[in-house]
């Protein structure tokens, strides 16, 4: 065996009862490399690293650590052979402060808690750049500092083999950048490092070559250079897809919706949503970005109902909806889904059949003590074959549905009922490529009847192909409403941290200039048309 | 080197459980467990055959009286029954209700006051002969079920409101209830005092008095010589078939199927889940009562050990039964005769007492839990697991 690869896995296999996560797998990776593992949601990606980490151990085929053939049959084992990762659902002890998550690691625990572990971090910190505070509980941490904190945690236990999950999924444009330079440093101390993703852009810029898996199987390695956008979404999907999304200019109503001077507070009794003002016009997509927990969620729950409102008005089409009833909001035509992280926590009941589903809303409708299930399963039936969900019947529980699948039912359900306004949260959420696709045309199609779409998305790219406007929240406030076509990613990047607020550029004198922003946008042009 | 040795065998998960996976698996359970009990039989020197033959027959065979047996069976039957299909209401909600103790202690404390104070009240005003006629023992009975069906659901909803309003933890408080109610009835069985109704006013002891004899269950008669059928037990097949119509028909059924599976959901789609889980908790509360009142009217009397541990093997018969109407119905079948055949088969032998049976009852039940196990994983030897490999 030569020693040409730091990490060099060969046919590897691993099932999960009948299903195959991983079919003879190749990979390696040299020492001072960036690769890159491409490829879609349950195409086996985290399977095959967590074989590599020792959370899972493969059913057949070999892994050889600098030449060295071993067998990784623990986390422990990992380590000491100098693999580290980065996993996508950190892992960590929030009440323990960052040199404590990481001395809780290590091996030469002695009886106390030595004071030097504090100093350790700091030299990390000084060599690659990092700023963590040692002492600051993993707890209080942003998500970015506690995905620092994971990075440091394997650089300490001595990885020369990095790998991470998902990594930029949590960053904003500006923390990708630190992220990136950051990997970069590691490849230049001589580090291998695998990173996880399917954001083919990112691909691009950061890796030395690629890797491609496809539904457990492995498709090819390439080098970076030579391959493009195009051809890596070939190798993922298996054949060729249109990457352009389309945004189909139609004739706007008036607003449908106005949000004015609103104020939520969140569950810790924080103000979650401070002062927001925007409005959706039939026939539009305003996107919604933001960091994770700026307040998209707090305010489609409002929207919906769910969630009181401190102060501020809701206007639907000239009558306020606050105070209402989430019932009397459904009634009105306002639809909400949100897709959590676990994609099933509001909206769908996952035991539950896609009849049963369907019927969610509108149960109460038919007459009589009894359920109308004839009518649900009808209902379902047509959903079914409308959005051409894969289910092998109406009466399966949608949890046992695929993920694209269990969100072509809740989007199904809520345009079934003829909403005017439909707020939908992250609805490609950890979707494919085509199952996403199919939904951005599902949307589409509904701004061109004329409904009123608030679209709070994740990608960037995505929201500024498909929305026509995009406001930008930061800790709950606004930090603009831009045009789509215009706006430029690092703009976004900006406001999403709240280093760049046209609020106040675009608006007149400061505390009213948040009206005036919407007054002076609906003059310009659009409330002609009227 | 071969590097992968792996465990022996690994768990697991089945695919789909098929019916005849869950026939092997319970049946085997059942042998293996009576194989055990066999033994430990034959260590006392007591024939293992006509044990068994004894507890699963409920003692019938040979005996001069049967229908005692059958009557007694359907007795500990009835509580049971009614007590799981209504725990299993609340545990589809996710709502652990395990104050069943409780909730039958103030079901059954409900009927006998309506039995003692209605009795003096009637008979003050209509002389006492107005037990007599076929409509008393018919208004008794009525006022003595719905006594205890409120009395127990307005119990078990106290701690439906406080999880509503405050969010306080379910499982704590109605197990707090439990405590409260056994004492409470613990009181009025030992306190000998002029007010206290409840006890017998002939012993020098403190003792529960019987009922009057108006406040029996009605038995209805039936072609089988001198059994006389219960008709509680009617009500309570009729409540089993009704809550399975509920859960699966009706629109409260499918709320609180949402509810279980998901609150946030149920929010969303704009029911009002306060609302459900405090009625749904007092439906199932309620019937646990009714239970409570009927058992007292069959009993005839009032005891402190009246619940005869009913609100934990509901518990046990509802999750055996995986919350399944029909199957609970077959579960609590199942355990009531493993409860009433051991004491009766155990009364034949010196050696064998009570607590044997008792015995050989945990022993059962264990063996079925674990081939509950088995049911839903299954184990793969390591040469079985590397030949599927190369099968792909």
């Amino acid at each position: 065996m030569s020693a040409e690869y730091a990490i060099e896995m060969r046919d590897i296999t691993k099932t999960f009862g009948s299903v195959v996560a991983n079919r003879n797998v190749q990979l390696n990776v040299k020492q001072g490399e960036i690769l890159a593992l491409l490829g879609e949601n349950g195409s086996g990606k985290t399977t095959l690293m967590n074989m590599l980490s020792g959370i899972y151990k493969p059913d057949s085929g070999e892994v050889y650590v600098d030449g060295q053939r071993v067998a990784i049959n623990a986390p422990e084992d990992a380590k000491r052979l100098g693999i580290g990762m980065v996993h996508q659902h950190f892992k960590l002890v929030d009440v323990f402060s960052a040199a404590d998550n990481i001395w809780l690691g290590t091996e030469k625990t002695g009886f106390l808690l030595p004071k030097s572990r504090y100093e350790k971090i700091e030299e990390i910190n000084g060599r690659f750049g990092f700023e963590i505070d040692p002492r600051k509980k993993a707890g209080n941490m942003a998500v970015s500092e506690k995905q620092t904190l994971e990075i440091i945690k394997v650089l300490y236990y001595g990885a020369k083999v990095i790998i991470l999950d998902e990594p930029t999924a949590v960053l904003t444009v500006q923390e990708t950048q630190k992220l990136f330079q950051v990997l970069r440093q590691m490849k230049a101390e001589g580090h291998a490092v695998i990173i996880i993703t399917h954001k083919l852009n990112e691909v691009l810029e950061i890796s030395d070559r690629v890797t491609i898996l496809r539904k457990g199987e492995y498709v090819e390695t390439v080098d970076t250079c030579d391959t493009s956008a195009q051809e890596l979404t070939e190798y993922m999907v298996g054949r060729k897809v249109d990457l352009n999304i389309q945004r189909p200019q139609v004739e706007k109503t008036r607003p449908l919706l106005e949000i004015r001077n609103l104020t939520i507070r969140g569950d810790e009794g924080a103000v979650a949503i401070d002062k927001v003002n925007f409005y959706i016009r039939g026939g539009e997509i305003l996107g919604v970005a933001g960091i994770a927990g700026c307040g998209q969620r707090e305010l489609c729950e409002a929207i919906a109902g769910l969630r009181a409102v401190e102060s501020g008005r809701m206007i639907h089409k000239g009558d306020n909806i606050v105070g209402l009833s989430p019932m009397a909001i459904i009634e009105k035509g306002i639809s909400m889904s949100f897709i959590p992280e676990d994609r099933l926590g509001m909206g769908l009941a996952p035991s539950l059949s896609v009849t049963d589903n369907m019927l969610l809303k509108s149960y109460r409708e038919s007459p009589g003590p009894t359920i109308d299930r004839k009518r649900g399963r009808a209902e379902a039936q047509q959903v079914i074959e409308d959005l051409g969900i894969v289910t092998p019947s109406t009466e399966t529980p949608v949890r046992r549905l695929s993920g694209g699948n269990v969100q072509k039912v809740l989007l199904g359900r809520e345009i079934k009922a003829g909403p005017n306004v439909i707020i939908t949260a992250y609805p490609v959420r950890g979707l494919d490529i085509n199952s996403s696709y199919a939904i951005y045309d599902i949307l589409n199609q509904q701004k061109k009847d004329g409904v009123g779409i608030l679209f709070v998305g994740e990608d960037l790219d995505v929201m500024m192909a498909l929305c026509d406007k995009i406001m930008v929240l930061c800790h709950g406030q606004l930090m603009g409403v831009v045009h789509a076509h215009k706006v430029t990613k690092e703009q976004l990047g900006l406001m999403m941290t709240g280093s760049l607020d046209l609020v106040e550029i675009d608006g007149k004198a400061a505390g009213i200039a948040r009206d005036t922003l919407i007054v002076q946008e609906t003059f310009s042009g659009e409330e002609v048309e009227e | 080197m071969n590097q992968n040795h792996g465990p022996l065998f690994r768990v697991v998960k089945r695919e789909n459980t098929r019916w005849y996976h869950l026939a092997v698996s319970y049946a085997s359970a059942i042998a293996a467990a009576l194989l055990i009990g066999a033994l430990l039989l034959s260590v006392q020197g007591v024939p293992a055959g006509a044990f068994f033959r004894d507890m699963f027959s409920l003692g019938v065979i040979g005996s001069k009286f049967a229908y005692k047996n059958v009557e007694g069976f359907i007795r500990l039957f009835i509580p049971l029954l009614i007590t799981s299909v209504a725990l299993s209401l609340a545990f589809r909600m996710r709502f652990w209700n395990v104050g069943g103790e409780g909730q039958f202690i103030i079901g059954a404390l409900c009927a006998g006051f309506v039995a003692f104070r209605l009795d003096a009240l009637l008979t003050s005003l209509a002389g006492e002969s107005w037990g007599d006629a076929v409509w008393g023992k018919l208004l008794m009975v009525v006022c003595m079920a719905l006594a205890g069906f409120f009395g127990g659901g307005l119990y078990g909803v106290i701690a439906a409101v406080l999880k509503v309003k405050y969010g306080t933890n379910e499982t704590l408080l109605t197990l707090m209830l439990n405590y409260i109610a056994l004492y409470l009835i613990l009181f009025f069985g030992e306190t000998k005092a002029s007010w206290n109704f409840f006890l017998s006013t002939e012993s020098e002891r403190p003792i529960f008095a019987t009922f009057p004899a108006v406040a029996k269950m009605i038995t209805l008669p039936t072609p089988f010589g001198r059994f006389s059928l219960n008709l509680s037990l009617i009500v309570a097949v009729l409540i089993c078939a009704g809550i399975f119509v509920y859960l699966k028909y009706t629109k409260q059924g499918y709320e609180i199927a949402v509810v279980g599976d998901s609150p946030s959901t149920a929010m969303y789609a704009g029911m009002k889940v306060g609302r459900i889980v405090i009625r749904t908790v007092f439906l199932s509360a309620a019937l646990i009562g009714l239970a409570g009142a009927f058992y007292a009217s069959s009993a005839g009397t009032l005891s402190t050990s009246i619940t005869n541990d009913v609100g934990w093997t509901g518990v046990t018969v509802a999750w055996l039964s995986k919350l399944n109407t029909a199957a609970i119905f077959v579960s609590s079948l199942f355990l009531t005769v493993l409860q009433y055949g051991s004491q009766v088969a155990s009364t034949s032998y010196p050696t064998v007492d009570a607590n044997f049976a008792k015995l050989l009852q945990g022993v059962i039940l264990f063996a079925v839990l674990a081939a509950d196990f088995f049911t839903r994983f299954k184990l793969v030897g390591r040469t079985k697991a590397k030949r599927q490999e190369v099968l792909g």
